[in-house]
């Protein structure tokens, strides 16, 4: 039975995985940029208390957290096909939401996700921020705004810094779910080049491969990032 | 309105989960066997992490970042292809073997690497100074521990502990790849069975099931920890 590693599939399907990089990394930073100001935004609303927001926030943050991702990716590729259709009924308008890219769906589902995560990422993070050194910063005369971007932010991002990486990690592996809206990342590439010949031991190896040498270099570029925010910190001290 | 109806119809959320929940079963015996070796081994690697010899720290520090990148969805088909593959050269035929089995193994190899994370940051969180002024006292160093150390390191753990469980019931909903039949497995033969329409509505009462489990969980843990904390109050006030 045992025929051992097919060595030719194993190194050419290393590459069909490595050129599903692109399109992980897109998502992962769509989502990110999305979710970092509006996980911040949000976050402002829980500490200060916003009343309608910090309760929608909650919610959302318990949702997020308290379901699985395949489950949310579900629900999002089967609602909103459902609403654009409906909305594109309505106002007759002639696209067929059966031709989205599934890029889109990925965008929604990640960022919704990353958001969510984020909120608590930075609401940890801001608490740790001294009250007094919001008051000590609008005492000298800086607006509200200017308090934030100059003192507050700064000191909770060095706070904010790991977690936002192990979001990140954490957001890079949750893409290998994008099978399920036929995303064409890494997972799903090396499947496909493996249903041929049934070599999937190999083109599992080469996907575990990838995503580990992908979330290594994430780590390492996070780590580097903050040993300079860290410099700064003793220089400004 | 009308045609909304056509394609969404709550009575299948509250309909669908009496069939679904029965399956919860499954779910909770694939999850407790994980939980159970895979914190037995992440104690064992947690030894590893403060023990004094070098290639054991290393063997177990790598084992937790390789762990941490990869996805559970990966680790999953490559335990369910490579473990009878890997067998196949041992002579050992296991490609029959209950799916459940694999999804134990791949589940136990994850929560290993948490567990192993919050055992060591537990252990490392209580001061040095403990251990010595118990044993100074007359205890020996298992008494130490038993008495002193774990009872302490207990409640700096018991929050990540909590969340190592929801992270680990979560990831276990993606067994169904590869033929799981527990509660997200029925869920899409429910909706095969309906000719893939009413979908959005099963995967709704899905959602509904884990969250309201997380929510308990999360509770739980939070009541426990007061229990275990009161204790240490007291402590501190004598």
């Amino acid at each position: 039975m045992s025929e051992g590693l097919n060595y030719t599939f194993l190194i050419d399907t290393f590459f069909i995985a490595l050129s599903g990089v692109p399109i992980t990394l897109l998502v992962t930073i769509v989502a990110l940029l999305i979710a970092l100001p509006l996980g911040f935004l949000l976050a402002l609303t829980r500490i200060n208390q916003v009343p309608v927001l910090n309760w929608f926030s909650r919610i959302y943050v318990s949702f997020v957290r308290g379901t699985p991702i395949i489950i949310q990716i579900f629900i999002v590729y089967a609602s909103v096909p459902l609403i654009l259709s409906l909305f594109f009924e309505k106002y007759n308008i002639n696209i067929n939401v059966y031709n989205i890219n599934p890029i889109w769906y990925a965008f929604i589902v990640f960022s919704f996700s990353t958001t969510a995560i984020l909120i608590e990422v930075f609401r940890s993070a801001l608490s740790t921020v001294n009250k007094g050194q919001l008051e000590a910063a609008q005492s000298v005369g800086l607006s509200n705004f200017q308090a934030y971007r100059r003192i507050v932010i700064p000191q909770a991002l060095i706070v904010a810094l790991p977690n936002i990486c192990t979001a990140t990690v954490n957001l890079i592996k949750a893409t290998s779910l994008g099978y399920a809206m036929s995303l064409q990342e890494i997972t799903l590439k090396a499947k496909v080049a493996a249903n041929v010949g049934y070599n999937y031991v190999e083109a599992y190896i080469d996907i575990f491969l990838v995503y580990i040498i992908l979330c290594s270099l994430v780590e390492y570029g996070f780590k580097l990032y903050e040993k300079r925010l860290r410099r700064y910190k003793y220089v400004s001290a | 309105m009308h045609s909304m109806e056509k394609y969404f119809d709550v009575s299948y959320i509250w309909n669908s989960l009496p069939i679904l929940l029965p399956f919860l079963k499954v779910t909770f015996m694939v999850a407790g066997l994980s939980i159970i070796f895979g914190t037995f081994l992440g104690l064992i690697l947690a030894v590893m992490k403060l023990s004094k010899s070098k290639p054991a720290r290393k063997f177990a520090n790598f084992y937790t970042t390789i762990l941490r990148c990869t996805p559970s969805i990966v680790l999953l088909f490559l335990v369910y292809y490579g473990v009878p593959a890997l067998a196949d050269n041992f002579g050992l035929y296991l490609h029959d073997l209950n799916t459940a089995v694999f999804v134990v193994i791949t589940f136990t190899l994850q929560f290993a690497a948490i567990m192993s994370e919050v055992i060591r940051s537990a252990f490392e969180s209580i001061e040095k100074g403990q251990f010595e002024a118990a044993v100074s006292v007359g205890l020996s160093p298992f008494q130490a521990y038993r008495r002193i150390i774990f009872p302490q390191a207990l409640v700096v753990a018991l929050p990540n502990f909590g969340n190592g469980l929801i992270a680990l019931l979560q990831e276990g909903s993606l067994a169904y790849t590869i033929g799981l039949i527990d509660i997200v497995g029925k869920a899409n033969l429910i909706i095969a069975a309906n000719y893939n329409t009413h979908a959005l509505e099963i995967f709704i009462a899905l959602a509904i099931v884990y969250w309201v489990i997380s929510i308990l969980i999360e509770k739980f843990f939070g009541k426990l920890e007061k229990v275990f904390s009161k204790g240490k109050q007291t402590i501190n006030t004598n």
